[in-house]
């Protein structure tokens, strides 16, 4: 089993990959230090996995050579699960990139990460409802302190893939109901 | 399936209504300071108390393990030490390993056991230690990335466009991650700029050390000749090299309070590398100088040299020894010139010139790398070794004339 962490710049993917790993790579509050990628392994639902710590990507159309790097990483490993880390105080933002792999066909979990930033900045994020929405698992971390990253880890093994088309209704229907 | 770009967001827009709720913008302290670091006419005098700080506590620790622990303990315990036990007095092997016999003090002594440990873990580690470790907070707490907006903004205003300030700073800690953040750089233009430009004209954390420990009376003269030279060279090179630099976008993370087991991570692997990939590197450059000392090529390379040296940049021919040195660890190789006897001016000249000169083997051999994935390794090379020679004359020739002008020595 192959986990990729993918997310924008400078939103704790390093972070999140030290909780899983008990790897010891740096994290800044910077964007852009991770310019390679940096592997690991460790056990999840009992079976050993390998996650990789992609460098941080706005889209999955390149840019710049780290971002490029990025999407041969997501390229090479077709079967691999990818957990989209988001800023939780930018969650739009963060829902492209994941959306963008989910319409690749990856099965996805999302990480709501800095979830405490969101609650010190008053934004609220109704998980279950995103959850239910998405169809793919929803998990707030804090990856600094590492609250949530058990759960994450468990919720890695449910992640699946959705159906765009299935999704796009979904979405609309939300409409519907206002 | 796929959606294009605009659905994309439209159907984000639709979840995020659904689901997110944006409470009332709070304006916290946090979000004041925020402000107040990246406008020009609150964040420069904030900047200056920072670097200010930073020079304080810079002091305050080298200098405590330095000249209080580090000075006596080489002097006046392990120099005699090593001169009373080492056997062989008058051999090659004494002169490489603990220098001349005489030497009152590690700094003068020139052997790969007295001034090269000496340099080694008496200057340069209390000095990097104290600099990553203020460098690890600033950047922890995303006061970095605030300055770097700050000095875009700066760079505007006096008609500089698209430096990469991240690059830069990132620079002044080591010059090989240095290199390596301009992946992130979008054109090949602009990645070989700045690749270049930072490794001729950022000297390192080490670097910066060494001369802030040893001559901190001219740290200031030398990095403004060096900033200008960047700048200047930077502007050049810009209008030389066909392509396009456009702006550069830096995300702005909010402050955070750093955490001690971050911090104590980052520093550790920090100190861990400068034990396994420095020290052996400084001890080698006080080896190979001391070896092509014996061999006769230094004296041979000194009168070889000394037209151009004193003639063109007006410093002594003894400084090409540290230059050698200089190939392998800028650090020593400031070390050993601040050991030599000459003017203030022709010091710091000659350090202009070692920064300037050609970048250490681990950045050069990063630009290699990263030369592949900008354009080719013959034409990244080419051009680099260009420039070098290019700003090594120029701008170390200019360094001299200047002194020639205003007359001082």
């Amino acid at each position: 089993m192959t986990i990729l962490l993918m997310g924008h710049p400078n939103v704790g993917k390093s972070a999140v990959f030290n909780r899983l790993t008990g790897a010891n790579i740096t994290e800044s509050n910077y964007p852009g230090t991770t310019v390679d990628f940096t592997e690991s392994y460790t056990f999840i639902g009992g079976k050993e996995a390998k996650i990789i710590d992609v460098p941080g990507t706005f889209s999955t159309e390149p840019k710049d050579e780290a971002e490029k790097v990025a999407m041969e990483i997501l390229k090479e490993h077709e079967d691999a699960i990818v957990v989209a880390v988001l800023d939780a105080t930018k969650v739009e933002r963060g829902l492209y990139l994941a959306l963008e792999i989910m319409e690749k066909n990856y099965p996805v979990v999302i990480a709501l990460n800095m979830w405490d930033d969101a609650v010190k900045q008053n934004i609220s994020i109704d998980v279950d409802r995103l959850e239910e929405i998405l169809g793919v698992p929803v998990v707030p971390t804090v990856a600094i302190s590492g609250e949530g990253i058990s759960n994450l880890a468990n919720k890695i093994t449910e992640a699946s893939r959705i159906d765009a088309e299935k999704l796009e209704k979904r979405i609309e229907n939300l409409q519907n109901e206002i | 399936m796929k959606f294009d770009t605009e659905r994309r967001w439209e159907l984000i827009d639709k979840i995020s209504r659904e689901t997110v709720n944006y409470g009332a913008d709070k304006t916290t302290l946090k979000t004041i300071l925020a402000e107040l670091t990246v406008k020009p006419l609150t964040g420069i005098p904030f900047a200056v108390a920072v670097l200010y700080g930073f020079w304080a506590f810079f002091n305050a620790f080298a200098g405590f393990f330095t000249d209080g622990f580090f000075v006596p303990f080489f002097d006046n315990l392990w120099l005699p030490w090593l001169q009373d036990i080492f056997p062989l007095e008058g051999s090659w092997l004494y002169y490489v390993l603990v220098g001349d016999p005489g030497a009152t003090n590690s700094f003068e002594a020139f052997g790969i056991l007295t001034s090269g440990m000496f340099v080694a873990i008496g200057i340069v580690l209390p000095a990097i230690v104290a600099f990553y470790l203020f460098i690890t907070i600033l950047e922890d707490s995303g006061y970095m990335p605030r300055l770097a907006v700050l000095v875009d903004t700066i760079l505007h205003k006096i008609g500089l466009h698209g430096f990469a300030v991240v690059p830069m700073i990132l620079s002044l800690g080591c010059n090989v991650p240095g290199v390596a953040s301009t992946r992130t750089l979008e054109t090949k233009k602009q990645r070989f700029m700045m690749m270049i430009l930072l490794s001729i004209f950022i000297p390192c954390g080490a670097q910066l050390g060494v001369m802030l420990s040893l001559i901190p009376e001219y740290f200031g003269y030398i990095m403004l000749y060096l900033l200008v030279g960047f700048f200047l060279f930077g502007y050049l090179l810009d209008r030389i090299i066909p392509g396009k630099s456009p702006e550069i976008m830096t995300d702005v993370p909010p402050f955070r309070l750093p955490t001690a087991a971050n911090v104590t991570r980052k520093l550790w692997v920090k100190v861990k590398g400068f034990f396994t990939n420095a020290i052996p590197f400084v001890l080698l450059g006080v080896g190979v100088v001391n070896l092509l000392y014996l061999g006769g090529v230094i004296d041979w390379l000194s009168s070889v040299l000394e037209p151009v040296f004193t003639g063109w940049f007006g410093i002594p021919k003894e400084t090409v020894a540290p230059l050698i040195a200089g190939f392998l660890r800028k650090d020593l190789a400031v070390a050993q010139l601040s050991a030599i006897d000459m003017t203030g001016f022709q010091l710091i000249t000659s350090v202009v010139i070692i920064s300037i000169y050609f970048p250490c083997i681990a950045t050069f051999s990063m630009i290699i790398k990263e030369g592949r994935r900008s354009g080719g390794i013959l034409k990244v090379l080419g051009g680099s070794l260009l420039t070098l020679s290019t700003v090594v004359f120029l701008w170390g020739g200019l360094l001299h004339l200047i002194g020639m002008v205003l007359g001082v020595r």
